[in-house]
This record gives C-alpha cells, sequence and structure tokens, in this order.
C-alpha cells in the first residue's frame, strides 16, 4: 500500500486536459450570461440591474443575449456528451463520476468528522462504552476520495439535471407558441415557474457551494488553478485525492515489476 | 350676432330710414378720425386713443359699414369736437344679445372671487377697433391663435385653482401640437372643450368638461370612439350614472393629453398597468363591483408585466388583451378575452397561438386556491432552495470549524 516514493510531491499531474478547461469555461461564460441577463427578471427591483440595463432597447438586447448564452450552453454541452462517449479520457471520467452509497457515507462521515461531537462526548466520558463498541462513530479518520469527491460529484449532477430543466422550459419559453399547442397554458405556466426557480437554486449553489470548495476554503484559497493550467501536483493529489493517488502508485509498481521480470537476470 | 331688423315691417322701414336720415345727424367717421388717425393721439393719462384705419375697414364691422358712433354711441349725437375724454363703455349687448345672455351665465360673466375681482369684456377676448370672425386667420379667436388669446389671461393675470402649470400644459399636448406643428385648425383649442362665450368652471354640473358632459365633448370631434366607450363596459355604466367608471380624462388625462405611443403619455404601453390598477386594485370597487384585485400583481410577475417594468412596449399590457375604450366582461362573447376569442387576441402577438392559450388562467396568482400547478411547483422549489442553502452552509460552517481547531492544535 506504501506510494513507495513513486510519486514526487512536486511532481505534476494533468487533472483537467485542454477541452475539458475550454468546456469549463464555455460554462462559466455562458451560465454568467444567462444569469446576468436572466436573474434581473426575477429580481426587477435591484437597481444594479437596472443601472446595467439602462439604455433604451435594453430589454430587448437582453433577450438576444440570452439566448445566445442558451445556445452556446447547449452546443458546449453536446461537445461534452461527444467528447464523454467518444474518447477513453472521457469515459473513464464519467466512470468517475457516476455517483455511489460510498458518496452518500463519505459526506456523511466528513460532516461529522469536522463537528467532532462524539469524539468531545467520548472525551467527555459520555457513553463510553457505546463509543468503545463501535469506534467507527467517533468519525475519528477524515474520509479519503478518489478522482472526484462527493463534492464534485454532486456539483457535476447539479450542472447535468439543472441544464435538462433549463432547457427544456427555456426552449418551450423561447417557442411559446409550440408549446401552447402542445401544453394547456397552466403547464407553460409551470414551465416559466420552474425556468425562475431552478435558475436561483442554480444561481445559489454556483454562488454558495462552488465558490466555496474552488476559492475560499482555506484548502485552495484565494483560488484553485486547475481550471486555468489544468495541474494538480502530487502533493495535493495526496491530500485531496488519496484513492486515485494510490490507484496511480499501484499502477506504477505494477509496471515497475512487471518491467523487472521481463527484464533478463 | 347682428340684431338689428325684427322682420316687422314698422321697425324695418324705420330701419331704412335711418340709414338715410342718420347720416345727416349724426357725426361721421371722418369727424372722428380727424383727431384719432393720428398715431401720437393720447389721453390725458396716456393711453394711445390712435384708431387704425385700414385695420377698422377689414374688420368684420368695418366691413359691415358700421360706424364709429354705432358702438361709441354716447358720441352720436355730438357735434362739438373734440368731445368729453370720459366715454360709456361700448355695449355690445346693443346688437349680440344672444353672446351676452350666455356669457352671464358662464364663469366670465360672474363677479370672480378674491380681493382683486377680474371681470372680463368682450374685448378682452375679440379686441377693439380690429374685431373679426372667428374664421378669419387674423382673428384673435380663430382656432390657431386662440391658445395665445386665452393664455394671454389664464397663465399671467388669472390664478385657477389648480394653478397655472395646469393650463401650460396644454401646450404639450397631441391637440396643441396640431394646431402650432401641423397646423390643423380644426385640432382641439381651449374653446372647443370649455365652451366660448359659455365657459364654466369645471366643477359646474353643466360645464362641457364636467364628468356629466365630457364624453359628448371629447365625442365631438372621436365620434368612433364615443361609440366603443359607450358600448364598452365602462360606458355601459357611466351611461347609468356611475361616478366610479373612469371617463376619457381619468385615463388619459386632461390638458397635457398625448398620444399612447409618446412615452410622456399615462396610457403609454408601459404605464398603462399603473392607470388601470388605480381602480382595479381597489378594494372598495371590487367588492361593489364583483371583479378581483391583484390584477397589477400578477401581471407584474408575468413575464409581460417584467418587460414592461424594463420598458418594453411590445409585450401585452391591459389594453392589448382587454382592448381599451369598449371594453368588455370575459363573459360577453364579443370580449376579447371571451374564451373563444383567446386565440385571436393572443394571436395578434403570438402567431398562430392555438386554443390552448384559453386553458388556464391568464393572472397567475400561484396560490394555493389558484393555479394549482404553478403552486406545487412553486413549493416544491422553494423547499429544494431552502434545503439545499441550508445544507451546504451546515456543511461550509463545519468545514471551517473543523480548520479552525486544527490551526490551533495541530
Amino acid at each position: 500500500m506504501n506510494e513507495t516514493g513513486l510519486i514526487r510531491d512536486d511532481e505534476v499531474f494533468l487533472r483537467m486536459n485542454l477541452v475539458e478547461r475550454i468546456q469549463h469555461f464555455l460554462l462559466i461564460f455562458s451560465m454568467g450570461t444567462l444569469m446576468l441577463t436572466g436573474l434581473p427578471l426575477i429580481f426587477t427591483e435591484l437597481k444594479i440591474f437596472k443601472s446595467i440595463f439602462a439604455f433604451e432597447k435594453a430589454f430587448y438586447f437582453r433577450g438576444i443575449l440570452h439566448r445566445v448564452a442558451a445556445v452556446v450552453l447547449i452546443v458546449n454541452i453536446v461537445w461534452h456528451v461527444l467528447t464523454t462517449v467518444f474518447t477513453k479520457r472521457g469515459r473513464s471520467n464519467f466512470k468517475e463520476l457516476l455517483p455511489k452509497v460510498r458518496d452518500v457515507k463519505d459526506a456523511w462521515n466528513l460532516f461529522w468528522h469536522n463537528v467532532g461531537l462524539t469524539r468531545f462526548l467520548y472525551k467527555k466520558g459520555v457513553g463510553k462504552a457505546f463509543f468503545d463498541k463501535h469506534p467507527a462513530l467517533l468519525f475519528e479518520k477524515e474520509p479519503e476520495f478518489g478522482r472526484y469527491n462527493f463534492i464534485e460529484k454532486f456539483e457535476y449532477w447539479a450542472v447535468a439535471w439543472g441544464s435538462f430543466v433549463m432547457i427544456l422550459s427555456g426552449f418551450f419559453m423561447w417557442k411559446v407558441e409550440l408549446s401552447l399547442k402542445l401544453f394547456p397554458l397552466w403547464v407553460h405556466d409551470i414551465f416559466v415557474i420552474v425556468h425562475g426557480y431552478e435558475a436561483m437554486l442554480a444561481f445559489l449553489a454556483v454562488i454558495i457551494w462552488h465558490m466555496y470548495n474552488v476559492h475560499l476554503n482555506p484548502e485552495v484559497f484565494p483560488m484553485s488553478k486547475i481550471w486555468l493550467n489544468g495541474k494538480i501536483t502530487g502533493h495535493e493529489l495526496r491530500t485531496l485525492h488519496p484513492l486515485e493517488y494510490r490507484k496511480i502508485g499501484e499502477g506504477r509498481k505494477r509496471r515497475l515489476e512487471e518491467a523487472n521480470a521481463a527484464q533478463p537476470k | 350676432m347682428r340684431n338689428g331688423g325684427h322682420g316687422r315691417f314698422p321697425l324695418a322701414a324705420l330701419a331704412l330710414g335711418l340709414m338715410f336720415i342718420a347720416p345727416l345727424l349724426r357725426a361721421s367717421d371722418d369727424d372722428c378720425l380727424a383727431c384719432h388717425s393720428d398715431r401720437q393721439l393720447k389721453s390725458a393719462q396716456g393711453r394711445a386713443l390712435f384708431v387704425d384705419q385700414e385695420r377698422f375697414k377689414t374688420s368684420i364691422h368695418g366691413q359691415a359699414g358700421i360706424g364709429c358712433v354705432d358702438c361709441h354711441a354716447d358720441l352720436m349725437k355730438v357735434k362739438d369736437f373734440p368731445h368729453a375724454e370720459k366715454l360709456k363703455p361700448v355695449a355690445c349687448v346693443s346688437c349680440h344679445d344672444a353672446e351676452e345672455t350666455e356669457i352671464k351665465a358662464s364663469i366670465h360673466g360672474k363677479p370672480q372671487e378674491g380681493p382683486n375681482p377680474i371681470i372680463v369684456f368682450c374685448k378682452d377676448c375679440h379686441g377693439t377697433h380690429d374685431i373679426r370672425g372667428k374664421e378669419d386667420s387674423e382673428s384673435s379667436v380663430y382656432s390657431l391663435n386662440l391658445p395665445d388669446t386665452c393664455e394671454s389671461c389664464h397663465l399671467q393675470r388669472v390664478r385657477t385653482q389648480r394653478g397655472s402649470e395646469l393650463i401650460r400644459q396644454y401646450n404639450l399636448s397631441v391637440h396643441f401640437r396640431a394646431l402650432e406643428k401641423a397646423g390643423l385648425s380644426l385640432s382641439a383649442t381651449c374653446v372647443t372643450c370649455h365652451g366660448g362665450h359659455g365657459v364654466r368652471a369645471v366643477k359646474d354640473s353643466e360645464s362641457r368638461v364636467s364628468r356629466k358632459n365630457i364624453i359628448r365633448t371629447c365625442g365631438r370631434c372621436h365620434v368612433g370612439i364615443e361609440k366603443n366607450y359607450l358600448d364598452g363596459v365602462h360606458g355601459k355604466d357611466y351611461i347609468k350614472g356611475s361616478a366610479d367608471v373612469p371617463v376619457c380624462i381619468d385615463c388619459h388625462s386632461e390638458h397635457d393629453i398625448v398620444s399612447p405611443e409618446n412615452l410622456g403619455s399615462r396610457v403609454y404601453g408601459t404605464r398603462v398597468a399603473a392607470v388601470c390598477s388605480r381602480c382595479h386594485d381597489d378594494e372598495r370597487l371590487a367588492r361593489q363591483y364583483g371583479f378581483l384585485t391583484s390584477r397589477l400583481k400578477s401581471y407584474s410577475a408575468s413575464y409581460h408585466g417584467t418587460a414592461s417594468k424594463f420598458g418594453e412596449i411590445r409585450v401585452a399590457n391591459c389594453a392589448s388583451c382587454h382592448g381599451f375604450h369598449d371594453i368588455r366582461v370575459s363573459s360577453d362573447p364579443k370580449s376579447s378575452i371571451n374564451p373563444t376569442n383567446m386565440s385571436k387576441t393572443c394571436g395578434k402577438c403570438h402567431l398562430g397561438a392555438s386554443s390552448n392559450f384559453a386553458k388556464g388562467k391568464v393572472h397567475v396568482i400561484s396560490e394555493k386556491t389558484e393555479s394549482r400547478g404553478s403552486y406545487v411547483a412553486k413549493v416544491i422549489y422553494m423547499s429544494i432552495i431552502g434545503g439545499m442553502v441550508s445544507i451546504f452552509l451546515i456543511f461550509i460552517a463545519a468545514d471551517l470549524y473543523r480548520r479552525k481547531r486544527k490551526r490551533r492544535s495541530p
């Protein structure tokens, strides 16, 4: 199990390749534009939006911009699906991203490990016999993550689900005549409601959850640079994604042994 | 109007006789002009006494052959000139008695309140020696000149109850612009709406602009609109004497009335909702007439209303769907919002709108009792958002807490 020094701490690994970084950038661009041009419709009273959209024809321009960004998002998603299906790296990433029961456990364990309530009680002598019998409930050890931890998986699938909802409802809001050929008005009203609330959910998820995890988290503050250069060091891999780190280490070890075995003595 | 002959023979004969005899007895115009054609002639008080002979000859009185002493009647028999300085005021009533009656009943004919009561004489509007018919483009009461004539008092000396600003607003109106810019002599002037000799205070129920008469007054020019209005739900109650329904000026304002395409109009696309909701969000009126309030709220929450708030005028406002002058209740088969007409009404903007446009409430409030689907979607999303954000924040708090402790005791 020991990594046996096969991975140096300053060794550089590619976590996001160029295509993935471009896709991530397009996602930032399209989502940012969509929010900037869409959220004002929900928060009509906020002055900041009114000052941005103060010029004549601004509202018309806003609508055009919103649709352009939506098309960029859709194209980006199609591209992402294609690279996921048709490249080896894409398929392997996708497999790593599939949610597992383990992720729920990880989240649970990490939370109670962070809170440390049971360890505190144990130290104070409360329920000592119970905790001796069930040492796992002390959450002594931080859960170990693979290539994608539960936070990253959650974000990935949240974007996938959110995009699906937004594109579907947005499409019918764009083509309202078509929507009302297919559905009664009250169904269309649900599209409108869902589009607005899903937008707020996405906005809050990005602002609170994603921004904390990639920017404000003291581990990476002021910012994780992976989205810019795609690089992660051996040290970061070891601390943040220990399971992947070990997997790489074992792979190297195996290849080394095979090479040794093949080498005639 | 001249009121000389009564059509009866003896009087006519007398008049005819006078026409021949009179010149022999009375002072001729030439006698008067011997002095009054002098441009420098002034009274002891310094008032100019010059009479422009040319202007008088082309005036309506000059053309009719009326001489100086016909109006300045106290000089009729005077033979010694120059005459006494103080003359009696000219009594137009001696010929124009119908107008005099009208004026006596009007606000101009009544003594005004206040410390300096203003008395309005015929000459204040019509001038003196240079009086012309109202069809004469040089007349002070010709439509293109009339606003200046009225405003010479109503912007200066006279303070109406609502201030001179109200009067000045007329100069911003589409009616004034039509006069001024388009030279459209048929456009509404002060007199068109308020009446000429018979002008009355607005609060006087006999005034042409009173609530009772305003529809008729505007309808004198806007004939089609008057008809539409009286056919609509507001007009029907107006005829019954309701004091609650809006009349023309309630939506269009009064003096500063401008085209609905004009940004300043009270019924400009983005401002219509505010005008309608003054009554349609009123609880008392809603109870009395059995309509629903919160129309502004539900409209504002819709895409139409939101876009309207951002100044987009291509989206629907109240009038786009409900019509304006002939608004009808939805149960009326002629109503634009009758379910059978909805696809046509919505189709004005949404080309090829289907009958599904009518299946559901247009004014969605997303309350439990109404629009169930939207309400459920809203509640589900509110719970998801609330739950998610709470989980995010709890996780972040726990993470920061652990890191802080770790730093303290590594």
